[in-house]
């Protein structure tokens, strides 16, 4: 373009509209200062009940902390928190739970997840009460769930204790098992949780171009061809998000271990969350507890980085 | 492939129906349990019987007149109400400078904001808990709105900045040749059109209030400020785990924001898919 038409006054320039509205880099000024006069409130709030704590946290974590009746004391720096924490084998059990627990929900999740995604994308009526149906377990309170599911496995008169006998597969205890209560720990979080993926699913596959559906059908291409060569890999960006927001939740198994098994049986169930929790408020340690909150929060940070890392350097890759 | 005519009586029998129903009866037949059980009487609870022999309230009662679960949805609604009220107020007013005032830093800002909703929760219990100890916090109100405003304010900052990004400069430009200062612009303009940003950040506000498990356990134990999470999981004994009361007061509790998020449910699944529309 030749000539540009500019609304901004010259600078200095005669009086007239600038004089209503400011001189444009004062006014710039004045906006970047109301700017952050909005943002200092939110920010202060999340600094002082977020960002203190966590640096608090890791404090505590190197002390000797003392609860006494209305407060506490730190008495002196040590690192025995890190070497209890660590050297014991109930810590390692936790983070090996954990993490095995996580990995495995959420591939289960994301598979269940896509089918469900899959068949929904395919009616030809009814999709918008499938939605509205899966959002009520996502609304659905943890504890409520949990509590659902202890009745429903419970030895007495739970129904899949008769589903079970009616199978002919006898009265097995179902949370006292060390393998059937962790298998039963994720049936009830797996049916919480696919209604999440499916709609991030299917909400990816709704935006998929169609044409490029019709080029594959024109050339023959069978579905399961079509599934892998063409919609998964266009749908790697929304299945990475549905998975790091899974993992992170995953990782911070909490309501269900502690409403369904209390972490047992033994502590077959108990996550990081769970025996940090038991660790600081039934044992009243709050110096290990802050070193197992930190190890946790330290390795879903870098757990986080390297997704990310991975993530950008597969979609470079691609040129995405 | 994906739009093919089907005929006969492939038509109702296939793939798709059989995955729909099958998805239906998985979602459907827990919940439809939990209900089911919460109206059978005492005799009832313990049979597998599909439907309650004889209907009975006797279970609501029991919640909502002898155990106080009534109460706890009272906590949960102050709680969830004061929070949504404080993280859609501070929400909006950084969301709309971060989204459009010529600030410095804004990048960092919301890189520091996504870390921050990214941390577990576990991580922040132990400090949090002796502050308050110290303060006298412990079984209050604020011990639950004042962390619960904090871990919800990133979020809804992210969602209501990408609304306040796509509204269009002139309207602004008009209001201040009109000489409508900052915050008539804000409350006027901005607000306004960005409508659906605060109904998504204010119902998974309020969703992750109602649902919060371990700061509210954590913070508030005494049976007078139990959130509904808490109130649930705390009643009973070792011993007898009385799961007609249970399930009437979940019923009870999971039937409102059921409802709530069903009436926003298009918030909702904007909220949930915002990230995977941004890529």
């Amino acid at each position: 373009m030749a000539t540009t038409v500019t609304a901004v006054p010259p600078r200095g320039g005669p009086a007239g509209a600038s004089e209503v509205v400011g001189r444009p880099d004062e006014h710039r000024r004045r906006m970047a200062r109301l700017g952050w006069m909005f943002t200092t409130p939110a920010l202060l709030f999340i600094g002082i009940v977020t960002l203190f704590p966590i640096g608090f946290s890791v404090l505590l974590s190197f002390e000797h902390v003392n609860v006494t009746g209305n407060g506490f004391q730190l008495q002196g720096l040590t690192t025995a928190n890190y070497s209890l924490v660590l050297g014991a084998s109930i810590w390692q059990y936790a983070l090996v739970f954990t993490l095995y627990y996580t990995v495995v929900t959420v591939i289960v999740e994301l598979i269940i997840g896509t089918l469900i995604a899959l068949v929904l994308e395919r009616m030809v009526a009814g999709r918008g009460w499938m939605m509205a149906m899966l959002l009520v377990p996502w609304s659905l309170v943890t504890v409520i769930s949990a509590k659902l599911w202890a009745y429903i496995y419970d030895p007495t008169f739970g129904i899949a204790d008769s589903i079970l006998h009616a199978l002919g597969l006898g009265n097995p205890v179902i949370l006292g098992g060390n393998t059937s209560a962790i298998i039963a720990m994720m049936v009830a979080d797996i049916w919480k949780t696919v209604p999440f993926v499916t709609i991030i699913v299917l909400a990816g596959l709704v935006m998929l171009p169609q044409d490029i559906y019709e080029a594959a059908e024109v050339d023959g291409a069978s579905g399961w061809t079509t599934f892998w060569r063409i919609t998964f890999p266009l749908l790697r960006p929304t299945i990475a998000l549905a998975v790091l927001f899974r993992v992170l939740q995953a990782f911070g198994l909490f309501d269900l271990p502690f409403v369904l098994t209390q972490g047992g049986p033994g502590h077959q169930t108990t996550s990081l969350a769970v025996l940090g929790y038991d660790v600081m408020f039934n044992n009243l340690n709050f110096g290990p507890g802050a070193a197992i909150a930190t190890t946790t929060a330290v390795i879903v940070v870098l757990g986080c980085l390297l997704f990310l890392k991975v993530f950008r350097s597969q979609a470079a890759e691609e040129g995405m | 492939m994906r739009r093919r005519k089907r005929q006969g009586w492939h038509r109702y029998v296939n793939l798709v129906t059989i995955g729909a129903t099958l998805t239906v009866l998985f979602v459907l037949l827990p919940l439809y349990w939990m209900i089911s059980s919460s109206l059978k009487g005492p005799s009832d609870i313990g049979s597998a019987s599909a439907l309650p022999q004889h209907v009975s309230g006797i279970n609501y009662s029991s919640a909502f007149v002898h155990s106080g679960f009534g109460h706890y949805i009272v906590n949960s609604v102050i709680v969830a109400v004061c929070t949504t009220a404080l993280v859609l107020a501070l929400g909006t007013m950084a969301g709309y400078a971060l989204g459009r005032l010529p600030m410095r830093a804004k990048l960092p800002t919301m890189v520091v904001l996504l870390m921050i909703s990214v941390f577990p929760a576990i991580a922040v219990i132990a400090p949090l808990f002796l502050l308050m100890k110290t303060i006298g916090w412990l079984n209050s109100y604020q011990a639950l709105i004042v962390p619960y405003t904090a871990f919800n304010l990133p979020f809804a900052v992210w969602i209501l900045r990408n609304y306040m990004l796509g509204i269009p400069r002139e309207m602004e430009e008009t209001a201040r040749i009109d000489g409508a200062g900052p915050f008539t612009t804000l409350w006027r303009i901005i607000i306004p059109q960005a409508r659906p940003g605060l109904f998504t950040a204010g119902i998974f506000t309020f969703t992750a209030c109602w649902t919060e498990f371990l700061m509210a356990l954590s913070f508030n134990s005494d049976n007078s400020y139990r959130t509904i999470p808490v109130g649930i999981a705390l009643f009973g004994s070792q011993f007898t785990i009385p799961y007609g009361t249970i399930f009437a007061a979940s019923t009870a509790a999971a039937v409102p924001i059921a409802i709530l998020v069903l009436v926003f449910r298009r918030s909702v699944v904007s909220g949930l898919t915002a990230g995977a529309v941004k890529g």
